[in-house]
């Protein structure tokens, strides 16, 4: 793709996001939401491989969908209420129509069957913007509704923790694998989202620096799937020895970073009085973990007795630059000390 | 109220008033009897030759059983449970260190007779031919694919060429019909164990499209064996197959994607006429870290 249409494709991918994160009225939030994914549709499609094609051609139909029943939810709200602005949808049909058309957008289950296929047709650059930028704009808009008392969004939550880490649990390949994490993280994030949704925040910056650390990672070993990650030894040992902390954080141990949104999350729904729920939903994480565990025992935990013929891959200097990566996986694993006390003392 | 077989015209009788009046102001005689027959009212016209003659109405072939139902339940349900609990073991049902360790993987080995379930024949007859093709069990516990070519094309005003015969495996189902597909990414060669003829036959993997205008696209590339008592150990790397349609090499060429597969076949087409045979021992896949190509055919770049 020439330079300048790239860089043209990408500024309107943050142009829309922008938008939407500035937008109070609901044509604005929707116009960003539009930019945002049609700028998206040619960045995957770019290798014009069939399977990439066939990525950005789900992507566009489940993304359209979504906008369209935005769209649609705006204006009955509008009719029924007079008004436009994102926080004072108050009329319930307008508000559960949005939250689904919101959830199909980011990957919810059960409107989450797009999710993986569409991860799998694209490479790991792409998928990373798809995994972390493209949650950002939907997640501004679910933040400014007034959910009051949404068994909807407890239904989507719950099912989301569930059937991330159950459908997680039969992949071998890693886009796959973390499209399922992503979907299990925004079941955490749904859950908390009408008790505390500073929370919702709070977890959805830590899962984009986790998943933006693994994605990186899995990048600079060029692996997609389990078999190569176990030769993934030679390239870089020491990312051998850091990546099971990286995904130990996205399974949420102590005291790495992945455990203090869902040590926060969980706390708020007990202080609610919803300690069954938080049995729950902390039940369906050891689905998640089991197979972040399953990455990290195969890449780290053993020794892959075959060789890759090539020359120690160590020696070499990487290509990729690795500044990114470093910073990521350092705040991915090292953050826990900065928990924000706010929400623990009550 | 059902059809009858034959439907006719009423009878020329009552219309022997007409025809008279018709006489008078010299218009064309009416037939006195037209009949369509079942056969032309199920497949139209014209017949192509290889098509079988169809005699029954649709709702005619249907055959209710309440034991085949309740046998069909019983499966798709012992699939669907299989499935549910077979992630615990690890992905796809196998544990997690044979995903680690492997490097070689057998996916069809041909030890009885219920193996050669899993594969479907077709030759040139379908479309009028006259070649013969036959799949059984041969000697040694070994698929033995065997028959006659014959490039007589059928005498249908259309077709110029004919002559091919081809065994190709039928497509995974999992619980409900639902398509499953190979997971082929931890391998990069197709190693078969043959025994052929010397004739020249053509490999082809079909993956999973899901554009309909992409639904006969498959990957091939050639098998020549060569002929003799001696089994034939062949490694085809899967960066070596090229991107056809129906039998054209298309012009748009990419690698072949392993994480969705669907089927394998092999052709005979080489214009011989003659008898041909094919012993099949195995049919796996292997990694081979010394190979490190993608794709073995250069392409134009395109919108540079």
């Amino acid at each position: 793709m020439s330079p300048l249409m790239f860089s043209t494709l990408l500024l309107a991918l943050g142009l829309g996001s922008t938008v939407t994160f500035s937008s109070s009225h609901w044509l604005l939030a929707w116009m960003g939401l539009e930019i945002n994914s049609l700028a998206m549709v040619p960045l995957m499609a770019r290798p014009h491989f069939p399977r990439a094609v066939e990525a950005a051609t789900k992507y566009f139909l489940a993304q359209a969908t979504a906008a369209a029943m935005i769209l649609f939810a705006g204006m009955t709200n509008a009719w029924m209420t007079g008004q436009w602005t994102i926080e004072m949808m108050t009329h319930p049909l307008p508000l559960t129509l949005v939250t689904l058309a919101l959830g199909l957008k980011i990957g919810l289950a059960p409107v989450h069957a797009w999710l993986p296929e569409v991860l799998q047709g694209v490479d790991l650059t792409t998928g990373l913007i798809l995994s972390t930028w493209q949650k950002l704009a939907p997640l501004a808009l679910l933040l400014q509704l007034p959910h009051g008392n949404s068994p909807l969004l407890i239904i989507l939550a719950l099912s989301s923790t569930l059937i991330g880490g159950w459908a997680g649990l039969n992949q071998t390949q890693l886009r796959k694998i973390l499209a399922y994490s992503s979907i299990a993280h925004l079941g955490w994030m749904m859950v908390i989202l009408q008790y505390a949704p500073s929370l919702t925040l709070l977890a959805l910056l830590t899962y984009i620096v986790m998943t933006s650390s693994i994605f990186l990672l899995f990048k600079l070993n060029n692996t997609t799937n389990i078999n190569a990650l176990a030769t993934s030894h030679t390239k870089i040992p020491v990312l051998t020895l850091f990546a099971p902390f990286i995904l130990l954080s996205l399974g949420g141990l102590p005291p790495l970073t992945g455990f203090m949104p869902k040590w926060l999350i969980l706390h708020e729904l007990t202080m609610q009085g919803m300690g069954t729920l938080a049995t729950i939903t902390a039940l369906t994480a050891l689905l998640s973990l089991y197979f972040y565990l399953r990455l990290s025992y195969s890449m780290s935990l053993t020794m892959s007795p075959n060789n890759l013929l090539t020359s120690p891959l160590w020696r070499l200097r990487p290509h990729q630059p690795t500044l990114p990566l470093a910073i990521s996986a350092t705040s991915a694993t090292m953050l826990l000390p900065l928990t924000p006390a706010a929400f623990l003392v009550r | 109220m059902s059809l009858t077989k034959i439907t006719r015209l009423p009878s020329a009788r009552l219309l022997s008033s007409i025809i008279q009046q018709q006489q008078l102001f010299l218009l064309p005689p009416i037939t006195p009897v037209m009949t369509v027959s079942k056969r032309s009212m199920l497949q139209g016209e014209y017949r192509r030759p290889g098509q079988p003659k169809e005699d029954k109405f649709p709702w005619e072939k249907i055959k209710f059983d309440f034991a085949k139902g309740l046998e069909g339940i019983k499966k798709h349900f012992t699939l669907l449970k299989t499935e549910c609990f077979e992630r615990f073991v690890g992905p796809e049902g196998r544990p997690l260190t044979v995903h680690i360790l492997e490097q070689n993987r057998v996916i069809w080995e041909f030890r009885g007779p219920e193996s050669l379930e899993q594969w479907t024949v077709s030759s040139d007859r379908e479309i009028g031919g006259q070649s013969e093709v036959y799949l059984k069990l041969g000697k040694n516990n070994t698929c033995f694919l065997y028959g006659t070519l014959s490039s007589t094309p059928p005498r249908d005003g259309e077709t110029r060429y004919s002559g091919y015969c081809t065994m190709r495996s039928k497509q995974l189902l999992a619980s409900f019909d639902r398509k499953k597909h190979h997971d082929w990414t931890s391998f990069n060669c197709l190693h078969l164990r043959v025994r052929g003829d010397g004739r020249p036959w053509m490999i082809n993997i079909a993956g999973e499209n899901y554009f309909s205008y992409r639904k006969d696209d498959i990957y091939n590339y050639f098998l020549h064996t060569r002929g003799g008592p001696y089994w034939q150990d062949v490694k085809i790397p899967f960066s070596k197959f090229f991107l056809t349609n129906r039998g054209r090499i298309l012009d748009d060429q990419y690698y072949l994607w392993l994480d969705k597969i669907n089927t394998i076949g092999f052709t005979l087409g080489d214009k011989t006429d003659g008898p041909f045979q094919l012993e099949i021992d195995f049919i796996g896949v292997c990694k081979d870290h010394a190979h490190t190509e993608e794709f073995a055919y250069e392409m134009n770049k395109k919108n540079p």
